[in-house]
């Protein structure tokens, strides 16, 4: 236990050298200022921003790209809140509760909701790294693929949870995102699925059109027709910050978000997004009044913000102790290390000690500066939404339309956006819910592949899935969560049934 | 309750949510969609699966839920408003269509004109004034942002 402190000791030793602290502080901020921009989530800021730490020394670029990656997930959030946009999909469920708050004039509670709950994840995961860092990344290595077609589940099933209406169109939602996940080729096969033989469908979809289709162009048509062409009146704005009562609501929420974080974000894949939409059904389920979610509930931006941030930092746990990237923003940190002639293993901690510590005590300061640097930020956000929707629609769809090109720089993408938008509306008129689309979208590859590896492995017999104790629990978690969502909602009909 | 508990059938047959109804039948005809699609991918075995099980598999739950949410138009009530707002479904996506037609060709400026003027049919327009303040203030900040900032290679002028 002491060596941790030692160890954190060094680390804070080298974060808080004066060059460190401004190439923290000097990602943190262009981080911000990137990803609040649509279309520009984490992934594609810090691929944007990579040639610039070039010419820093190793620590220095590391700590600085950590910097920009979480200025990008808290700009991301930023965006999702005042102009329910999500660049990622760990954001997405920042967008419901926290759009919804922004509308009643709360953006200012929300944004502070999400950047306190965020500093709490930060601060909290950064210590389990710390602590339990190395061991935990073993129980990345204990999941096979049982286990993930499990924990998959588990997630699939308690998205459905988090939609409002019927719960066999949110089961359809996910399937539909799990059909889209499959455009391209098949990594096993070769085989081209639903391409229609358009090159730039080989590679796949990408997120951030579907999401910005789904979201951006879809609510910016409903708003208009809500209001008949004159949009969204900016409600007037209450108060700024958080009152006690917001606070006595968010923390529980914030505390196990970061639970649910830290754990999931460890393992490869989906693993912040998973945990903060895991983080929303839960919260929607353990709240006495859940029909407030979606509707502007502060416990549904605490506990998603905490859990993605919480999930985002806790994946930095396999990349640096065990050279695995659990998404592609960590791939993209392994391709900066190794350009610095560094290479992510287990022997980093005792070769180059000074600088996984310090990459780890940065994080503490980084979320620390983050707070520091957007706290006061939120008073001209918030004057954001005072822009009258006539100008700021507009506004919307440009930064969209090149947020979308910026991608691939080719104009293919923008048209997939409006295709999405015109079918996010269609969704709406037919009561669907995007959200549970998303999801499906994400973990539609892994599933799929871990699904297949699972029954090679097992020669077909299901029988693996209960009989591994990892994977079992996790079905019987999946199991439980099913038989408590389909029993009210199975009575609800009835009694509809029955009424006649 | 038990005294009024009556058969549902006989009334069951009647529409009552066409909003289901549709939504069931646009979830079916993309599960056929997709099952038409895939119908000459090798599906493998559960031991081995190939590139068309998953596919498949997926299409015939949604299909299942396709048809059940089909079953719930005739049993359960639901708002019947599915009235579709023409003007700015239409005008947002021909905005974007056009913008993404017209940045390769013409550059970025004009392609934000075309994408804020026919956008703004949406709502209602704005007047000439404080349109082209928009044009001029979003052109100048994404030239500075996207070409300048972050060096993206963006045709600016036709």
């Amino acid at each position: 236990m002491m060596d941790v402190f030692a160890n954190l000791w060094l680390g804070l030793g080298v974060s808080v050298e004066p060059m460190n602290l401004l190439y923290c502080f000097l990602g943190a901020l262009i981080g911000t200022l990137i990803g609040v921009l649509p279309g520009l989530g984490p992934t594609a800021t810090v691929a944007l921003l990579l040639p610039i730490t070039f010419y820093l020394p190793p620590v220095g670029a590391l700590i600085m790209l950590a910097g920009i990656f979480y200025g990008a997930q808290y700009g991301g959030s930023t965006t999702a809140i005042l102009v329910k946009l999500p660049g990622e999909s760990s954001s997405v469920m920042t967008c419901l509760d926290g759009n919804a708050m922004a509308r009643q004039g709360r953006g200012g509670v929300a944004l502070a909701t999400a950047a306190l709950a965020s500093l709490f994840a930060g601060i909290v995961t950064t210590l389990v790294i710390a602590v339990a860092g190395p061991p935990l990344a073993g129980v990345a290595l204990a999941f096979g693929p049982s286990e993930y077609v499990a924990l998959m589940l588990v997630g699939l099933i308690g998205a459905v949870i988090l939609a409002h209406g019927s719960v066999v169109k949110a089961v359809a939602m996910i399937l539909i995102g799990l059909l889209l996940s499959m455009v391209g080729t098949d990594v096993n096969s070769g085989q081209m699925r639903f391409t229609f033989d358009i090159p730039q469908l080989y590679d796949g979809l990408d997120f951030v059109p579907l999401a910005m289709g789904l979201f951006g162009l879809a609510d910016i048509i409903i708003n208009l027709e809500e209001t008949e062409g004159r949009g969204i009146e900016p409600s007037p704005i209450h108060r700024l910050w958080p009152s006690w009562q917001d606070f006595k609501d968010a923390w529980p929420a914030a505390v196990r978000g970061t639970a649910l974080g830290a754990f999931l974000g460890i393992l490869p894949g989906g693993g912040a997004t998973l945990s903060a939409f895991s983080s929303y059904a839960l919260e929607k389920k353990v709240a006495r009044d859940p029909s407030a979610f979606g509707k502007g509930a502060i416990q549904g931006v605490a506990g998603p913000e905490a859990a993605n941030n919480a999930g985002a930092q806790a994946s930095f746990i396999p990349m640096l102790s065990l050279g695995i990237p659990s998404n592609a923003v960590m791939a993209l940190m392994i391709g900066a290390m190794m350009i610095h002639g560094i290479t992510p293993g287990p022997q980093i901690m005792t070769k180059q000690p000074d600088l996984f510590w310090g990459m780890i005590a940065s994080m503490l300061v980084g979320n620390i500066m983050l707070v520091v640097l957007n706290l006061p930020l939120i008073g001209i956000w918030v004057r954001l939404l005072r822009v009258p929707y006539a100008y700021l629609f507009p506004a919307i769809l440009v930064f969209c339309c090149i947020g979308t090109y910026s991608l691939r720089n080719d104009v293919f993408d923008v048209v997939m956006m409006a295709g999405f938008g015109l079918f996010g509306y269609v969704l709406k008129k037919l009561d669907c819910e995007p959200a549970p689309l998303l999801l499906g979208f994400v973990l539609g590859p892994l599933l799929e592949e871990n699904l297949s590896r699972a029954m090679l492995l097992s020669h077909g017999d299901l029988g693996i899935f209960v009989s591994r104790p990892i994977s079992a629990g996790l079905m019987a978690v999946a199991a439980g969560l099913l038989a408590l969502i389909l029993l009210p909602a199975f009575r609800r009909q009835r009694e509809v049934a029955f009424k006649e | 309750m038990t005294h009024t508990l009556r058969s549902p059938r006989p009334a069951a047959f009647r529409l009552r949510s066409p909003q289901d109804l549709a939504a069931g039948l646009l979830l079916a005809a993309i599960a056929l969609g997709g099952l038409w699609l895939a119908r000459n991918w090798e599906a493998g075995s559960l031991a081995l699966m190939q590139a068309g099980f998953f596919p498949r598999l997926v299409c015939y739950f949604l299909l299942l839920s396709g048809l059940a949410t089909m079953f719930r138009a005739l049993t359960a009530d639901a708002p019947a408003a599915l009235a579709w707002a023409w003007r700015p479904s239409v005008a947002i996506t021909v905005a974007v269509v056009a913008f993404a037609a017209l940045l390769d060709k013409l550059g970025l400026v004009l392609a934000i004109l075309a994408l804020i003027g026919i956008g703004g049919l949406a709502g209602r327009p704005l007047r000439p004034g404080p349109f082209t303040a928009l044009w001029a203030t979003l052109a100048s900040a994404c030239v500075a942002i996207f070409s300048w900032g972050l060096g993206l290679p963006l045709q600016i002028w036709p």
